[in-house]
Formats: structure tokens, C-alpha cells, sequence
């Protein structure tokens, strides 16, 4: 799944809890108000049935006749709000409770009425009617009235009271039921959150290392498992990228090499101008001296000659040796050991300059394929080079330590003399390329760069004039894969 | 007779050897060789020279530095440049530094001599 789906999912997720919780507290809200209204509703008939039993309390105590037909319309009164305010009761309490309501009212409404007819009759028998039997029935009459009354009193304040304490669980219920909502909201979203991030962070991570190996010049494939999110699509673009650096970087070599065929040209015919010259110098000389010269002195002659050719023999064999590179003889090999050993070779020259070297090995290195011979040529090449660009006095310094991107081995050769100006940096793994005039070949950076590349290694340098210069070489550390 | 004194810097010793062989083959001239720049410049000091013939890749002082020294001590003293890269670019870089005259390996003697004599009017 891509990321922009999980995010999104992720956000639809968490909206769809939002909006249940949103319809829960609305449902919930809706509830309250609705009991709320109630309770205010019932709170009016209470008030309204009080007054009733205060009026019956007129009636039957002072005989007030206004009480009655007061009630009666105190009671038509209710009747009607109730039945206004029906779904809103039947809502809060149900219907079954609604129609005890009405039923309470009713019987109420029929024992005022059989009391104020009780009491017309009892005006008019007045004179029939026995005095006991008129306040028998005058008392069963006013107990009807007080236990309808007091029933219907009792039914609407417990009602009420129920209702009060609903509201109550309502709102205690809503409050827990919203805390819920929100644990329930608020992990996901944290959890969610925290995976994709781990997830894209952790790629991030991987992504940034091989860019960051793409930088230092090793186009190796990203070797991730490519998932079909878009950091998928990044790696894909990447390896692609690299792949594309890789074919640059080829065919730059190519042009390299090419102009490198230019140098070599020239230098070559540079190289061999001189015993050439020599050659003819000793030919012109040979005749132009001829009969003056003694027959040891004429065959002093020819030796110089031969020893001219020679030289050019040796020019020509060594420029076929590095056309067709010496086959690598690797094996494995600790990389400390072979720096103290080019040391030793260069010891002498060491003492006569008087430089001091400070030697940094790191312990615990891992082994790497090697041919003793070209990697000791390496060394001794650039440590003659330190040398030579030091002053008695100066200082070289020589570290070993794991490479930076934890596998394989780092070398490093720094001295503090003399430096490289910045233009000829370019240069100097060039053929022929030197700065010391006949003294160097400007073979020997060129040289070592081949061979550190045999060792699938790479070599750079840094420098500033009059601090000195720093190469530093990077061999891959041997694989179960390589022999011994 | 006049006696003109020439001076050979190489750093290859047959160079020096052969010019010298060939050239003092003619009394008038005496050549002193040196196979590189710092001795000659301090002889040059010394004494006056009529020509300097030097090559120009040497290591240390190269012929250009030897031109430079001989145009400002001794502005006589002819100067004929022998270099191995017969191109054009370090003609032309020699031509500007007033060089007297210039000659590609491999020199042909008798045309230096002969390069000498012109060189010193006769």
C-alpha cells in the first residue's frame, strides 16, 4: 500500500471515530434536552396539581364551593398541556407511563366530579338524607378525592424524580462514553502516526546511505526490498540514477583513458626524445671525431650507443606493462602488515631526509584481497612522494581504520609539506604528470591508481598548498566468497 | 684569434660531451658543460660567457630560469634553447622570454655551430 493510501486511510479512520462520536454526544445531548424538558413540563404539572390539593384542602376543610370547580379547570388545564406536550412525554417516560398519567387525571377529574355532585345532592336531600349518613358518604367522597389526589401527586413526582436521575445517568454516561471516544480516537491516530513514521523514517534512513555512498563514487545498486510505496519509487529512482552515474562515470573514464592516450603520447615521445638525441649526438659525434679518435674510444662509442637503446628498450617495456597491467595475485591479507612492511623499504630514505612518521593502525581491521607487491608499490610511491615534499623536520603520518560506511579498510598518508596547488590536483593520477621535472616520471600516482582500482579500492586526495597532502585509499573488505 | 667561450647545461651528460667534442674541434671556442642549472649560474657569475646553450626540462632551475638569470646579469650572452617537446606552445613560450635561438632534439651539431657563429657575427 502507498503511503498517501495509508495516510489516508490512516485520516478517514480517524474522521469516521470523530464523526461517531459526534453523532454519539448529539444522540446523547439530544436525550438530555429531551428530559430536560420534560422535567420542566413536570415541574409545571406538579406545581399545578399542588394547587389543586391546596384547593381540595379548601373544600374539604373550609367547605370553600369555588375550590371544586377550580380544580376542575386546573385540571382541564394540565389535561390540555399534557396533551400538547404529548411526544415530549411519551419520548421521556414512554407511553405506558403517559397513559397512567392520563389515567391518574381521569380518576382524579371523576372524584371532583362525584364530590361536587355528591355535594349538590347533598344540598338538595338535604332534608331526606339522615345527618349520618350525608357525612358517611361526605367522608368516603373527600377520601376518593384526597387518595386520587395524593396518587396522582405521587405518580408525577416519581416521574419526575426518575427522570431527574436519568438526566443524570445520561450525562455521567455521555461523559464517560467521550473519554472513551477520545482513548479510542487518540490511539489509532498515535499508532498509525508513529508507524508510518517509523516506517518512512527508517527508509529515509537507507535512502540517505545510499545517496550518500552515491556521493563518494560507489554506484552499487540500493540493495533494498523495494515495497510498492513511493519510497519504493525513491530506491527504484535511485538504483536508476545510480545505474545511470555508473554509465557516466564509464564513459568518462573512457574519454579519460583517451586523453590519458594523449598524455602518454606525449610524454612517451618526451621520454624517448632523449636517448634519441643521445643516439644521434654519439652518431654525429662518431663521424665528425672519426679520425682522432682511438679504436678503444670509437667502441666507447658504440657501447654508449648501445646503452641508449637500452634505455629505450626499457621506456618501450614499461609502457607495455602498463598498457597490459601485471595479473594481481590476491590474497588474503591484514593491510597493517603491508604498511610496516613498505615502511621498512622506505626507512632509509626516511633517516637521510629526517622526517618523523607517526604510525595510527587500528587494531581488529578486517582482512581484505590484496597483492602484497602492487600494494606495497602503492605505499612506498606515496610515501616517496611525502617524503619528497617534506623538509627535514616535517612529519608524516600514516592511518589505518575501517572504512566509513563500516565495512572494508581505509588508508590514510598524510605528510605536512610542501601541498599540491589546487589546479594540478586533477592531475596527478594523470600519466606523465609530474612537478619535479626529470626527477619524477609522473608514472608513479598513475601507476598506483590502476592498481588500488585492480583491487576494486579507490584513492583521492586532498591538499592545500604549504599544509600538505592527504591521499586516502579505500580497499573492500574480503567476502567468505574470496580464497584463503 | 678571438676565443669565444660557450656553455652546455643538460642533464643528460652525453649531450654536453658531444657538443663539446665537436665544437672545440674549432680553437676558437672553449665550452664548459654542466648538467644542471644551479652550478652553471653561479660559473656564469664568475665569468663572462658568449653563448649559453641549455635544455628546458631540467629538474630544479629549468632553461627558462637559466634564460631569465643570463638576460639579467649578463644581457651579451647569447642563449640558444634545446628542449625535447618540439611543439609549437614551448617555441613560442621561449621566443617570448628572448631566447636567441631554438633547437628541437635531436640537435643537429653543425647547425648549432653554425647557429653559434651567427650568433656571434661571424
Amino acid at each position: 500500500m502507498k503511503i498517501s493510501h495509508k495516510i489516508i486511510f490512516a485520516n478517514v479512520f480517524n474522521v469516521l471515530l470523530i464523526i461517531l462520536t459526534g453523532i454519539f454526544s448529539y444522540h446523547l445531548l439530544d436525550l438530555v434536552l429531551t428530559k430536560l424538558r420534560f422535567t420542566e413540563i413536570a415541574d409545571d404539572l406538579n406545581k399545578s396539581f399542588l394547587e389543586m390539593r391546596l384547593s381540595e384542602k379548601n373544600y374539604f376543610l373550609y367547605g370553600d364551593g369555588a375550590a371544586l370547580p377550580d380544580i376542575l379547570q386546573k385540571l382541564s388545564e394540565s389535561k390540555s398541556l399534557i396533551e400538547e406536550t404529548k411526544d415530549d412525554i411519551v419520548k421521556a417516560t414512554g407511553e405506558e407511563n403517559f397513559q397512567q398519567l392520563n389515567e391518574s387525571l381521569e380518576a382524579y377529574r371523576e372524584a371532583i366530579e362525584s364530590a361536587q355532585s355528591g355535594g349538590e345532592a347533598g344540598e338538595a336531600l338535604d332534608e331526606s338524607q339522615p345527618q349520618e349518613a350525608e357525612n358517611a358518604k361526605a367522608k368516603a367522597v373527600e377520601a376518593s378525592v384526597r387518595e386520587a389526589g395524593q396518587k396522582l401527586r405521587e405518580f408525577s413526582s416519581r416521574i419526575t424524580r426518575l427522570e431527574r436521575t436519568n438526566v443524570n445517568d445520561i450525562i455521567s454516561g455521555s461523559r464517560t462514553g467521550l473519554l472513551t471516544s477520545l482513548v479510542v480516537i487518540l490511539i489509532p491516530a498515535i499508532a498509525v502516526g508513529q508507524l508510518i513514521a517509523r516506517r518512512m523514517l527508517g527508509s529515509f534512513k537507507e535512502i540517505e546511505k545510499a545517496a550518500h555512498s552515491i556521493s563518494e563514487g560507489n554506484f552499487s545498486k540500493v540493495e533494498l526490498k523495494v515495497s510498492s510505496d513511493e519510497l519504493g519509487s525513491v530506491i527504484k529512482a535511485i538504483n536508476s540514477m545510480s545505474e545511470e552515474l555508473s554509465n557516466r562515470e564509464e564513459i568518462i573514464i573512457q574519454s579519460k583513458k583517451l586523453a590519458s592516450i594523449g598524455i602518454l603520447t606525449a610524454g612517451v615521445a618526451h621520454e624517448l626524445g632523449n636517448p634519441l638525441n643521445n643516439i644521434s649526438m654519439l652518431a654525429q659525434g662518431y663521424r665528425e671525431l672519426y679520425d682522432s679518435l682511438s679504436r678503444e674510444e670509437r667502441l666507447n662509442f658504440m657501447v654508449e650507443v648501445e646503452e641508449e637503446t637500452e634505455r629505450i628498450k626499457e621506456i618501450v617495456k614499461n609502457l607495455l606493462d602498463f598498457s597490459k597491467p601485471k595479473e594481481a595475485h590476491l590474497i588474503k591479507m591484514g593491510i597493517n602488515a603491508v604498511i610496516e612492511k613498505s615502511l621498512k623499504l622506505v626507512q632509509n630514505m626516511i633517516c637521510i631526509c629526517n622526517i618523523e612518521v607517526h604510525l595510527c593502525l587500528s587494531d581488529g581491521l578486517p582482512l581484505v584481497m590484496l597483492d602484497v607487491h602492487q600494494i606495497q608499490e602503492v605505499f612506498i610511491n606515496l610515501l616517496t612522494n611525502a617524503i619528497q615534499a617534506g623538509s627535514p623536520g616535517d612529519a608524516i603520518t600514516v592511518t589505518s581504520r575501517p572504512g566509513e560506511d563500516g565495512g572494508g579498510v581505509e588508508v590514510e598518508i598524510r605528510d605536512n609539506g610542501r601541498g599540491i596547488p589546487a589546479e594540478h590536483l586533477p592531475h596527478v593520477f594523470d600519466p606523465f604528470f609530474t612537478t619535479r621535472g626529470t626527477s619524477g616520471t609522473g608514472l608513479g600516482l598513475f601507476v598506483s591508481y590502476g592498481i588500488i582500482k585492480n583491487h576494486h579500492g579507490s584513492i583521492d586526495v586532498t591538499s592545500e598548498v604549504g599544509k600538505g597532502a592527504c591521499f586516502t585509499m579505500r580497499f573492500p573488505a574480503c567476502t567468505e566468497g574470496d580464497r584463503n | 684569434m678571438a676565443n669565444y667561450r660557450i656553455m652546455v647545461i643538460d642533464d643528460e651528460n652525453v649531450v654536453g660531451r658531444m657538443i663539446k667534442a665537436v665544437i672545440e674541434q674549432d680553437p676558437e671556442y672553449t665550452v664548459e658543460t654542466f648538467l644542471n642549472a644551479t652550478p652553471a649560474l653561479s660559473r656564469l657569475k664568475e665569468e663572462k660567457f658568449d653563448v649559453v646553450i641549455t635544455d628546458l626540462k631540467m629538474k630544479g632551475l629549468d632553461g627558462m630560469d637559466v634564460l631569465r638569470h643570463v638576460k639579467q646579469d649578463s644581457p651579451g650572452t647569447k642563449v640558444i634553447m634545446i628542449t625535447a617537446f618540439a611543439s609549437l606552445d614551448s617555441a613560442i613560450e621561449a621566443m617570448r622570454g628572448k631566447v636567441d635561438d631554438f633547437f628541437p632534439k635531436p640537435v643537429k651539431i653543425k647547425e648549432l655551430k653554425e647557429c653559434i657563429r651567427r650568433l656571434l657575427g661571424n
